[in-house]
């Protein structure tokens, strides 16, 4: 690789503390024991403390994660075979309308997203609550999901499964071990992104929680109205931590699954 | 493939054991009360051990939501995806749920707490004879400013004060159409609930010569700019005043004598409702003098509870800037429903006042 000229070094770190600055501003003061942002005045946990003692705080913590986490395995696995559906539609027209319908719901706004689904919900009496939040995080997930999967499966040569069909795989076959290992890369890019949209959604989760089930997007929004307290830094510092430790251990996945590869 | 299989059987399990954990904690919290009771009440509009203790003397295990305006509570109960017991709308919207035909009326009987409020904030026009709601807390418009930023020769006494040439670009006013327009009636010594289109108009005439004094016009972020000393005066209500005075001790609040607007939040129970006993226990628990003096103290909003006020601090209720006498009282309003033409009005003269400010 070319090396970066000073200027474009300078940028590079420009963007970076500017990306970062107000993260750390934040955690900074959660450690603040004065109780404000103005001034720091000695150090304390005692932010945090109020976090873990707030069990209602630590269930929406938890529920937040989990609806995550579960929309986003479950987004994937339907996006990647929505995908793979998309690629196998043998006319070019009908293929490209079905691309524009995914891509249709991708730049529609939340805030639609999230008022049809109440509309819908309650229409056909489901109880807002975890699966109806669940259950719209996943159909805001599902098109990214295709976003990210369909061009690794379209820089695929074709000729791979026709060698895997010479070779007498069945269908199955090519579709675990042909397909499937081919668009990993992708299929995981899916998922990292749906589990953020899941995680940091306002305006469609707004709309659907229900019945005492609520996520952290909601819950800071409503504890903001009284103005900022330090317990909302004191959460957002452990979300901070918690995303780090996700991206560093998919980082050590993926060097692994690599190197493994080199290894054969 | 086998990598695709590891990370989707990490995944399941890691949301096996946070479905654990989070059920493991939502029981104790729930003591195994059968019972649950949904409150719906404004965010951070309680102290959370009080809750605990309601569950503890009843039994009954509360599901606590929060929102964060009325519309959006409205919108929430209107759609009815979620059984609301009790929830805690303003004044103005007590009487659109009361048209929509939202409310259960409430059984007096069974909150015999109800003699602790102070009578001046019973049966009143939004609501006669307290059918459907009961004040939980209640507060004014007014002004919060800072004497050592602009000298001790403005006491906004008078909502004139408001205008004086020495303020100008120092003025903050909270984003709200009944608040500002009302504001501007109130100086000229009329209603906030005009329906006169030439009074409305010589209103707004008068708030656009404020223009040059304002600054701004903004939310909730009034209160950190007060705190930090970055702005001088800023129109809000008594709730988020005593927030901004509680952090910084040189600020004071008035309500200027022409009048201002009196505000609630009430408790109602919604048709919605599946524990209707469990909601009267829980307004008659809130209702009780030493629960809502501890609550009072926790949340810093006035309470309309007469035997709560006497177990508070002395200094507190004594506090004019939080319960004004009986002369500031007289004057000043509750919003009443104007109905939407005459919102319509408001919002519509708010704007061109808006627009007047570049």
């Amino acid at each position: 690789m070319e090396k970066l000229s000073p200027i474009s070094k300078i940028y590079l770190v420009l963007v970076f503390v500017i990306l970062y600055a107000p993260i750390f501003y934040l955690i900074f003061y959660s450690f603040n024991s004065a109780g404000n942002m103005n001034d720091f005045e000695s150090f304390t946990w005692e932010h945090y403390a109020a976090v873990f003692g707030d069990s209602r705080l630590i269930v929406i913590l938890i529920n937040t994660i989990l609806v995550a986490l579960l929309s986003g395995l479950l987004a994937t696995i339907i996006g990647t075979f929505g995908a793979i559906g998309i690629v196998s539609v043998k006319n070019a027209k009908m293929r490209s309308v079905l691309l524009s319908l995914n891509n249709v719901l991708i730049v529609s706004p939340d805030v639609i997203i999230g008022a049809s689904f109440l509309i819908l919900f309650t229409f056909i009496g489901v109880k807002l609550g975890f699966a109806s939040v669940l259950v719209s995080h996943i159909a805001f997930s599902v098109p990214i999901v295709v976003l990210m999967v369909l061009p690794k499966l379209l820089e695929m040569n074709t000729s791979l499964i026709d060698a895997a069909r010479d070779l007498g795989a069945t269908k199955r076959d090519v579709l675990m071990r042909v397909i499937l290992p081919y668009i990993a890369p992708g299929i995981f890019a899916g998922f990292f992104m749906a589990l953020t949209y899941s995680l940091d959604d306002f305006a469609v989760t707004f709309f659907v929680t229900g019945n005492g089930f609520s996520t952290l997007s909601v819950e800071i929004y409503s504890m903001a109205r009284t103005g900022i307290t330090l317990t909302i830094n004191a959460i957002s510092g452990l979300i901070f931590v918690i995303t780090v430790l996700v991206v560093v251990g998919y980082y050590f996945v993926n060097n692994r699954s690599k190197q493994a590869k080199v290894g054969r | 493939m086998k990598q695709l299989l590891q990370a989707t059987i990490a995944i399941v399990i890691a949301c096996a054991l946070l479905f654990l954990a989070a059920s493991q904690l939502q029981v104790k919290g729930g003591k195994g009360g059968k019972d649950t009771l949904t409150v719906f009440n404004w965010g951070e509009y309680i102290d959370p051990d009080l809750i605990k203790e309601f569950e503890k003397e009843t039994g009954i295990h509360v599901i606590y939501e929060t929102f964060d305006s009325n519309e959006a509570m409205l919108t929430k109960i209107q759609q009815g995806g979620s059984a609301y017991d009790v929830a805690a709308p303003s004044e103005y919207t007590v009487e659109m749920m009361k048209e929509k035909d939202l409310l259960i009326p409430l059984d007096h009987s069974k909150i015999p707490n109800m003699k602790n409020i102070d009578p001046y904030f019973l049966n009143l026009a939004f609501d006669p004879d307290n059918e459907y709601s009961l004040p939980y807390f209640w507060g004014t418009v007014g002004i919060v400013y800072n004497p050592t930023m602009i000298g001790d020769d403005l006491t906004f006494e008078s909502w004139e004060d408001l205008w004086d040439p020495s303020l100008k670009g120092k003025v903050f006013l909270v984003d709200g159409a009944r608040e500002v327009m009302g504001m501007g009636l109130n100086s000229i010594g009329q209603s906030l609930n005009t329906k006169d289109d030439q009074i409305l108009r010589t209103a707004t005439d008068k708030l656009i010569t404020l223009a040059p004094n304002v600054k701004a016009i903004i939310g909730d972020e009034i209160t950190p700019l007060m705190i930090n000393n970055e702005a001088s005066v800023a129109l809000t209500w008594s709730g988020q005043a005593a927030d901004m005075m509680f952090e910084n001790e040189d600020l004071t609040y008035a309500v200027p004598e022409e009048g201002s607007n009196l505000w609630f939040d009430n408790f109602v129970i919604p048709k919605t409702s599946k524990n209707i006993d469990g909601a009267h226990a829980f307004i008659n628990f809130m209702l009780d003098a030493e629960v809502n003096a501890q609550n009072t103290d926790y949340v810093g909003y006035s309470t309309p509870n007469l035997a709560a006020m006497e177990l508070m601090d002395p200094e507190v209720v004594e506090d004019e800037r939080y319960y004004p006498d009986e002369e500031t009282r007289e004057h000043l309003e509750v919003y009443e429903n104007l109905g939407l033409e005459w919102l319509g009005k408001y919002n519509e003269l708010f704007l061109e006042f808006k627009m007047s400010m570049n």
